[in-house]
């Protein structure tokens, strides 16, 4: 591919949600506007490579679409009166350019796109894949293929959604006040799940399957330059540049994962890192303090320690124990043991496990068995190490988190008692390759 | 996450049904399977042939072998497979209990496992 058509490309993912929100704003119709919009994106995709960009390509784009969403409704009904229709609906300021001196307004219509796409009455599948479709300018086969499901069942998946806006009516306002901030969570967490679903073992073809990290940082810093006073998006950006900023180091060539100890920290982006640190440093002093700046605190602590035994531990756990104040959930309450057998050493750590293990959710997960694991081993309690690293290895889902888990099993075994049967036998049928590691 | 599901049956058990119950009966699993290919979640639904008709396959010396087989110790044997996609194991299984026959035999249920680093 010349790098003339990616740049083409480039532009029309940025151009995409613009397009599409101008063309909400001034017929409604979610539905009918997003196909036209999806088609002049893709008249623009084959022609200007070649034949040339246009002076003003939103511009261009926009009379594209609207010409083909014309098409559309004049297809779909006796011509006449849906073009009265419109020409009504239209402001009539719409209809004339712009003056040249004015701001363009699409910063606004752009988020009240991405608000729409994160639509309480949406499941949060639909957000995601709505989101990465209407405001991400990616195809719905690409969308399919980065969740590994067949097109028919994204396509119906995106339908569906559409559905759903068109019949609660796309509200095109913003939201004030307690609403908007809710509404904003809702748009951050989408953001923050379509960067975890881009943790994939394989980086596959850009074009097939396309980096969800990297788009779901895209959006997220469209986002901040949205809304450039609001914390929680400053800090969403700050963490996933400060935990992509570790991918380089974070796989083998073989593809499976390395832990945060074993990274060769040398390998990490020390741009992005920079770059992160400076976000969340300029937003912490400022305003209400939410739990994605406080994650982007503890991520940045990580970054800036030379060595894992260079890391403020301390520092950590102190953030730790405000993230679990404002935002408690039992993944913090977990990854707060661990800062406290770090700092305090491993049998206080199993104490504020023990607690944990009480509560039923988490008792058998895995990540509770491997963190208790990993400070029994620390506590010399080999026996119960093991067995703990077996058990968790037999309740992980992911791939490669189980063979790591599988390995941890049977290095604590391999000289000891314990006889790592189940292990074996779980390993050969789920065709378990290199040994791999989980947090990182 | 994705969910395999899996029923079981034997001919003898299929025999049992009466033949005029057969399209109201394939007609609930129709509903069932439309329903949840509407919202995305069900991927495929597939019914497998009779027992006779699979086989075993192995390589000997680098040679396809295909014999017959399995013989099965269990009596009853896959009837059919429900590949599933849900946002949460909670609402897979919800769907899982949905199955025109959940009330009348168990369906198996399976979490999948994949690639991806399940968190941060």
């Amino acid at each position: 591919m010349s790098t003339g058509q990616g740049d083409v490309e480039d532009l029309l993912r940025e151009l995409a949600p613009q397009v599409l929100a101008a063309l909400v704003r001034r017929y409604g119709q979610f539905h009918l506007c997003e196909d036209a919009s999806q088609e002049a994106l893709l008249a623009a995709a084959l022609q200007w490579p070649s034949g040339g960009r246009p002076e003003n390509p939103r511009g261009w784009l926009i009379t594209v679409a609207s010409r083909r969403l014309m098409d559309q409704i004049r297809s779909e009904q006796s011509r006449r009166t849906r073009e009265e229709l419109i020409a009504i609906a239209t402001p009539q300021s719409e209809l004339l350019g712009p003056p040249a001196d004015a701001e363009p307004a699409d910063g606004d219509d752009s988020l009240a796109l991405l608000f729409g796409c994160c639509h309480p009455d949406l499941s949060s599948p639909s957000q995601i894949a709505l989101t990465l479709r209407a405001v991400g300018g990616l195809s719905t086969a690409q969308i399919a293929a980065a969740f590994g499901v067949p097109e028919a069942t994204m396509a119906q998946r995106i339908s569906r959604a559409k559905q759903t806006i068109g019949d609660s009516g796309f509200d095109f306002s913003l939201p004030a006040g307690a609403e908007r901030t809710e509404r904003l969570r809702a748009v951050l967490h989408v953001l923050y799940l379509i960067f975890n679903e881009g943790y994939t073992a394989t980086d596959g073809d850009a074009l097939t399957v396309p980096a969800l990290a990297q788009e779901a940082i895209r959006l997220t810093r469209w986002l901040h330059w949205l809304l450039p006073d609001d914390g929680e998006v400053t800090g969403l950006l700050a963490l996933m540049l400060l935990t992509d900023a570790r991918r380089p180091a974070r796989t083998r060539p073989d593809g499976s994962l390395v832990p945060l100890a074993e990274q060769d920290r040398q390998k990490w982006d020390q741009a992005q890192i920079s770059e992160g640190i400076a976000l969340i440093s300029a937003a912490l002093p400022h305003g209400e303090v939410g739990p994605y700046q406080l994650q982007a605190a503890i991520a940045a602590v990580h970054d800036e320690a030379r060595t894992m035994a260079d890391t403020d531990w301390p520092q950590i756990l102190g953030l730790y124990d405000l993230l679990e104040r404002i935002a408690p959930n039992p993944f913090t309450a977990l990854n707060r043991a661990v800062a406290v057998a770090m700092v305090h050493g491993p049998d206080a750590g199993l104490e504020v496990i023990a607690t944990l293990a009480a509560e039923k959710p988490m008792a058998q997960h895995h990540r509770l068995l491997a963190a208790r694991a990993h400070m029994q081993e620390l506590a010399g309690d080999t026996d119960a190490a093991a067995a703990d690293y077996l058990d968790a290895a037999r309740r992980a889902t992911s791939l490669p988190e189980r063979r790591y888990l599988a390995l941890q099993a049977t290095r604590l075994t391999r000289d000891g008692t314990v006889r790592p049967e189940g292990i074996m036998t779980r390993q050969a049928r789920s065709a378990a390759g290199p040994a791999s590691a989980a947090d990182g | 996450m994705k969910y395999l599901m899996l029923i079981y049956g034997n001919q003898e058990k299929w025999a049992s049904i009466p033949a005029e119950e057969w399209p109201a009966a394939i007609a609930k699993q129709d509903a069932f399977n439309r329903k949840y290919q509407a919202t995305g979640e069900l991927i495929v639904a597939y019914g497998l042939a009779d027992e006779v008709q699979a086989k075993l396959v192995r390589r000997e010396n680098g040679q396809p072998a295909v014999t017959d087989g399995p013989y099965l110790e269990t009596k009853e044997y896959i009837a059919s497979f429900y590949l599933l996609d849900c946002e949460s194991e909670e609402r897979a299984l919800q769907i899982a209990a949905d199955m025109p026959w959940a009330d009348v035999d168990p369906v198996e249920f399976w979490p999948i496992m994949h690639e991806a680093k399940p968190d941060l």
